[in-house]
């Protein structure tokens, strides 16, 4: 009998769950399309590496409890703006003579009802989503997709249903602390209810305004001049006067617009403007705190969104022209204990009975330490900032050398002639042009470098920016000395690089990469303790895209998850206004003013009510990230992709949200 | 006299096969310029789907409805709209203001949406305040008015945009005597200095009895009319309460 009520409800409420129950869906499938990513082939192909895909697995349990409180949170939201607007309906069951427990149980069977078929809708279009994911993972990790197989992963069902069915008992419990609380002649009068207009003295409001605009371009600024390179405290500083000054935004804007718009009569009094600002100044006056929240929400999906898939770019960048080798290697010189076996890779290979085959080409250099530093060399180019980011990034301190014979003998690998260099002349090979422009500013107006007061000559113009050898990082500064160099030389590395044939390249990609990882497990301590690190540019572009996906991923997760939040939030606050402001509607229309005219207030009010805090959460990430970065440096991909997910959600929510106020606004009579 | 309204022979029906509600069944009148028209009947008689019907708000089953030479029944939607815009002015029971919106700002809206030029407004919205003695209260918003004052900004709302005619019904509904006698004195002076044609229906002896002819109706029809000419207001509000005692309705006020 009650669950016959209940689902009797569902259906006649339908239009009022709609908004809900797509929310709910959309949330089970983005929950469970991440977490499947596990057992998505594309995953699985790339990563036989166990460590990766710990790393995984523990990032995506993080992040999903986090993201359950975050939809635990929404959902109760949403529900509590559901029996707001049935108050009413469960009074005159209550009048009919129904006790509040009966009703208790009525609700509770709504919920799962709707929590039930969310579920199961979420999850099925989850398994459909996912594999969409997986091609999106598979082009991240840049793995073919021809052995694409479709998957569904019953760990990531069981754990949707889990998290959500806990989520959903405790909307239950929710809900049934909420209805002992009501009483019978509020929600019998919850209908009445005179929506109450805060009156505000125009002067006070132009007054937070200009302070908000105050704070903001104080937070700005401090942001701009400092980046995130200064001190926590300090950012925190920043981050709060930055908050302070939204939060004033918003309790603020709506008065200030209103008074202003007042002031031009030709916008003021035109169609049924004076309608739509009052309408607009109300909901804003109620909903500023949400409307922040919203705000720094979506500030936070368009950073960590562009951020991700920034990332991606880079890496690909890094990747494309950097590494001229099939691998590197180094040992670590060990130049405090004197009586160290050997200091030479050379001798070490041989000691482990490592031998190079015929068909791998390969040089071995040593890399050295000069007696000055890239700040010295640079100090005149470099602002206080990039100094700073120097030092942070450890792209500082003493200048890396290689001799020229070793240069010429490991780019004769890659077929290039041998360059010629006097006794007084060095070559700068960098890529620092890519950090900050000091070094290109240093070489066009200087071509003499000085160390321990010897004057070098610079042969190149500008720096050769392909590295010397395989690393894993991005930056690196090298000058190529003379062989009879005559300063103080400290010896660092001594390393190797190889090109594998093509006939033979499987064969030694295996090899070397077996080497490397026994190395890295310190396997050969007994034959030699010398610590040597090598990676292959597989290994390297592995980890790399790996860790690609790792951000692109948990970026996504997140980002994906506060859109549909913050947009859910503004379609409820719009429904729920617009059947409190049904009365409203219907005097227009009796006092003459044409549908039309109403559909366009409409449209208007939700574009604003949309717009607002997206408007300002879009000049607080180009703020944000600019402070990390320069914004044109960034990738057109990037600002395509995250700005059409976020446009593409967002979108559909509102569009639900305009039909939904104009079906309710239209349709009533 | 100009005529200004002519309803001839119209019918409405509610419901469907089986079920049907004659709400109006064959009425016909006229009303010419600067009259003030009452409307009288009890509860159910269909006055409210009369007046719905004339100010275009619901549509006829039969019959013709023509205001100021158009007939209204054949009018397209969007016609509809601009007609009910532009010729109309609406007075209702519950006065109908929006509570977001200030009394100037209600009354404007009027306007604005008949595409007024901005410099024109202002000067319009003054007058009419001054008519209706309601300047001092312009800036309040509908929360802080009492109910005649929110009924005396709807009339102003009504007027300001100089309809051809305008329907009231049960503008006094809502209020207590006093008041209702202020909001009749204002519609008294509006069709006696301003000549403002005025359709009002009641189902109250004494707000009738400032109507200068009144038509009865009963289960959808034309039961009597009386016409007050000459007599005082409390002349004829006798003779307003002997139809409606005949009518079998209740008395309603006494003077
Ligand atoms: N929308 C409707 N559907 C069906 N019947 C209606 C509708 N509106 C009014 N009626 C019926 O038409 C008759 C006249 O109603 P109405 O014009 O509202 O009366 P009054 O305003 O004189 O009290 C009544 O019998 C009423 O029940
Ligand atoms: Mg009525």
């Amino acid at each position: 009998m009650y669950s016959k009520i209940a689902i009797n409800n569902v259906k006649m409420s339908f239009r009022d769950y709609a908004i809900y129950f797509l929310t709910l869906t959309l949330a089970v499938c983005i929950f469970y399309s991440f977490n499947s990513i596990e057992s998505q082939n594309a995953i699985l192909e790339l990563n036989k590496n166990a460590t990766f895909m710990l790393t995984l697995n523990k990032l995506i349990a993080g992040t999903s409890i986090f993201v359950s409180f975050v939809l635990g949170g929404l959902i109760i939201y949403a529900n509590k703006f559901l029996i707001k607007k049935r108050k009413k309906e469960l009074g005159i069951y209550m009048t009919l003579g129904m006790s509040k427990g009966k009703i208790s149980i009525i609700l509770l069977f709504e919920t799962f009802l709707i929590g039930t078929v969310s579920l199961v809708a979420g999850i099925l279009l989850g398994i459909i989503g996912s594999q969409g994911l997986s091609i999106l993972v598979a082009n991240i990790l840049s793995v073919d997709m021809d052995k694409y197989k479709f998957v569904i992963s019953s760990s990531a069902v069981i754990k949707s249903i889990l998290y959500f069915g806990i989520i959903f008992l405790l909307v239950m419990i929710f809900n049934q602390f909420t209805i002992s609380k009501y009483k019978l002649i509020d929600m019998l009068n919850a209908a009445k209810k005179n929506e109450e207009v805060k009156l505000k003295n125009a002067f006070v409001s132009v007054l937070l305004f200009m302070l908000s605009m105050v704070l903001l371009t104080i937070a700005y600024t401090r942001i701009l001049k400092t980046g995130l390179n200064a001190d926590n405290t300090e950012l925190l500083v920043t981050i709060t006067i930055g908050f302070i000054g939204t939060l004033l935004f918003f309790f603020s804007l709506s008065n200030f617009f209103v008074h202003i718009v007042q002031k031009s009569k030709r916008i003021y009094l035109k169609d049924i403007n004076i309608f739509i600002i009052r309408q607009i100044n109300n909901k804003i006056n109620t909903n500023f705190l949400s409307m922040t929240l919203i705000c720094l929400m979506l500030f936070v999906t368009i950073t960590l969104l562009f951020a991700a898939f920034d990332l991606k770019g880079t890496i690909d960048r890094n990747s494309a022209g950097n590494r001229d080798y099939d691998a590197s290697a180094f040992l670590i010189v060990d130049n405090k204990n004197e009586n160290t076996m050997v200091n030479d890779i050379e001798e070490y290979l041989n000691a482990i009975n490592f031998k190079f085959s015929t068909n791998e080409k390969h040089a071995f250099y040593s890399e050295y330490k000069l007696n000055i530093t890239i700040e010295d060399l640079l100090s005149k180019y470099l602002s206080m900032q990039e100094q700073i980011h120097l030092e942070q990034n450890y792209l500082g301190g003493k200048i890396s050398a290689i001799t020229i014979s070793d240069y010429n003998s490991i780019i004769k690998l890659n077929g290039y002639d041998p360059i010629e260099l006097k006794k007084n002349e060095v070559l700068v090979v960098s890529n620092y042009s890519r950090v900050n422009s000091a070094l290109p500013d240093y070489m066009k107006n200087e071509n003499i470098i000085n160390i321990e007061n010897k004057a070098y000559t610079i042969k190149n113009q500008a720096p050769i920016e392909e590295n010397i050898k395989v690393t894993g990082g991005n930056e690196f500064f090298y000058l190529v000395i003379p062989d009879n160099f005559s300063g103080d030389l400290q010896l660092e590395f001594t390393s190797f690089n190889v090109i594998y044939d093509d006939n033979n390249y499987e064969n030694s990609e295996e090899k070397f990469s077996n080497l490397f990882n026994n190395l890295f497990e310190d396997k050969y301590r007994d034959i030699n303790p010398a610590l040597v690190i090598g990676s292959t540019k597989n290994q390297i572009q592995d980890k790399d895209n790996g860790f690609a996906a790792l951000i692109v991923f948990l970026g996504l997760f997140l980002g994906l998850i506060f859109i549909i939040s913050s947009a859910a939030i503004m379609a409820l606050q719009q429904l729920s206004d617009a059947s409190d402001s049904l009365e409203r509607y219907k005097s227009l229309k009796k006092i003459g003013v044409t549908e039309k005219l109403i559909n366009k207030a409409i449209l208007r009010q939700s574009l604003i009510y949309f717009l607002l805090p997206l408007g300002l959460a879009v000049i607080h990430s180009i703020v944000g990230i600019s402070a990390v970065n320069n914004i044109f440096t960034f990738h057109y991909q990037s600002i395509i992709v995250s700005s059409s997910l976020l446009l593409i959600i967002y979108g559909a929510y509102f569009y639900a949200t305009y039909a939904g106020v104009k079906n309710i606004i239209n349709n009533s009579n | 006299m100009q005529n200004i309204l002519s309803v001839e022979k119209i019918e409405k029906y509610y419901g469907n096969k089986g079920n049907i509600t004659k709400a109006i069944d064959n009425i016909s009148f006229r009303v010419s310029k600067g009259e003030f028209l009452g409307i009288m009947g009890p509860s159910g008689s269909g006055k409210t789907t009369l007046l719905n019907c004339i100010s275009t708000i619901d549509n006829v089953t039969t019959g013709k409805i023509i205001i100021n030479n158009k007939d209204i029944t054949v009018l397209k939607a969007k016609a509809l709209e601009e007609f009910r815009r532009d010729e109309l002015g609406f007075i209702f029971q519950d006065f109908n203001l929006l509570d977001t919106l200030s009394a100037y700002e209600n009354i404007a809206l009027a306007l604005t949406i008949q595409k007024r030029d901005v410099k024109e407004i202002d000067h319009l919205i003054k007058n009419v305040a001054k008519k209706l003695e309601i300047t001092e209260i312009l800036n309040k918003f509908p929360f802080q008015l009492s109910g005649g004052q929110k009924q005396r900004v709807a009339c102003a709302r009504a007027l300001v945009t100089d309809p051809s005619l305008i329907l009231a019904d049960e503008p006094t509904g809502a209020l207590d005597s006093k008041s209702a006698r202020l909001l009749l004195d204002s519609f008294e002076k509006l069709n006696k200095e301003y000549q403002s044609t005025i359709l009002m229906v009641t189902h109250d002896s004494f707000t009738a009895s400032y109507a200068n002819r009144i038509l009865f109706i009963k289960d959808g029809r034309i039961f009597n009319e009386i016409i007050r000419g000459n007599d005082t207001r409390k002349e004829f509000f006798n003779k307003i309460i002997e139809v409606v005692t005949l009518l079998g309705g209740d008395v309603g006020n006494v003077l």
